[in-house]
């Protein structure tokens, strides 16, 4: 599965994170530029990047910092 | 990206060192970390199917960590190596060095760099380098308490202060990850000389028959491991406990308007 995902790193949270199955790897990759873009136009800084993983368990355990915040990941 | 040269990458670089990035550097941004594609493919594939194994795989770096790593590092655009990369958590130091030799196996210009004899500001993993074609990609080979480590240090630059990871910013903070990552390298010791107790009782339990004293060996050995795997995560759950409270110490001094080397 890929996963886009929209990263406020100052707040230490996930704005959005949105789901592709294989099948969409374009699709993913085009939401990825396309969320770049906009917020390029609007000069907000998040960060922005595509995942791909067995399952979203699998995701969080090997990107934590994305969904815990720092007591959860001292756990 | 045929129609790309590499002057013009580097260029594209030099903009994104200095943030300064229009629609069109974005663009050619996407090409240029798409171009990698085949090159990551090949890598998680192999990996999949001669370790069966399933990495999480970042086939594009973002943007804003491209930036950072030209801003922090005297390098090129066409020179930073984890444009594509994937990342496998595995749960001790033995199994990271077997999964680390598997992948020297598999793909045999790799280049090694082994961050547990020179940890990166703490930061203690394996990194295998492989090549495909022009393009590089990085598998980031962590145990489970190194990547507790490293999203630690992440989040903690994250909300904090962006330089923490690379050495930066408030030096208590400094001071603690530089602690746990000691702490880590002791526990990887323990990890090693405990393999080497169960080395000798796999050697004693080979032989066709024991003496009394080899089977009293045994059984010291065995108690022995016993003892020890008990202490060490007694160890583990003890140390957790003491980042978290050193963690919950140094927000409150943040919300009370200290320390100043917090950024955000």
């Amino acid at each position: 599965m890929l996963f886009l995902i929209e990263y406020d790193r100052a707040k230490g949270k996930v704005v959005e994170l949105s789901r592709f199955s294989e099948s969409e790897r374009q699709a993913a990759n085009s939401a990825r530029l396309n969320l770049e873009l906009e917020l390029n136009r609007r000069g907000v800084e998040h960060e922005v990047v595509l995942l791909e993983a067995e399952d979203e368990a699998a995701l969080r355990r090997t990107h934590r910092r994305y969904f815990e915040d720092l007591l959860e990941l001292a756990s | 990206m045929t129609n790309v040269s590499k002057t013009q990458i580097d260029r594209l670089g030099d903009r994104l060192k200095k943030r300064e990035i229009t629609e069109t550097d974005l663009i050619m941004l996407d090409e240029f970390r798409h171009s990698f594609y085949d090159a990551y493919e090949f890598v998680i594939s192999a990996i999949k199917n001669e370790l069966g194994l399933t990495p999480t795989g970042r086939p594009a770096k973002s943007t804003s960590s491209i930036s950072e790593k030209l801003q922090r590092e005297s390098i090129r655009l066409t020179q930073v190596q984890d444009i594509a990369g994937c990342r496998l958590i595995v749960p001790g130091i033995l199994d990271q060095e077997r999964v680390v030799g598997v992948l020297a196996g598999l793909f045999q210009n790799a280049a090694i760099i082994d961050r547990r004899a020179n940890p990166s500001h703490g930061y203690r993993a394996v990194h295998v380098i492989v090549t495909r074609g022009e393009k590089l990609v990085e598998i980031q080979v962590r145990t489970s308490y190194q990547h507790v480590w490293a999203e630690l240090s992440e989040k903690l630059s994250d909300v904090f202060d962006p330089t923490i990871k690379y050495g930066g910013g408030n030096k208590s903070l400094r001071a603690l990850l530089a602690q746990w990552s000691g702490v880590m390298q002791k526990e990887e010791d323990v990890e090693r000389t405990l393999a080497g107790v169960q080395d000798q009782m796999a050697e004693l339990l080979s032989q066709t028959s024991l003496s009394g004293a080899d089977e009293a060996n045994l059984s010291r050995l065995e108690a022995e491991i016993v003892t020890q795997e008990k202490e060490r995560l007694e160890r583990r759950t003890d140390n957790l406990a003491a980042m978290r409270e050193a963690i919950e110490d140094f927000s409150k001094l943040v919300h009370a308007g200290g320390p100043d080397a917090v950024s955000h």
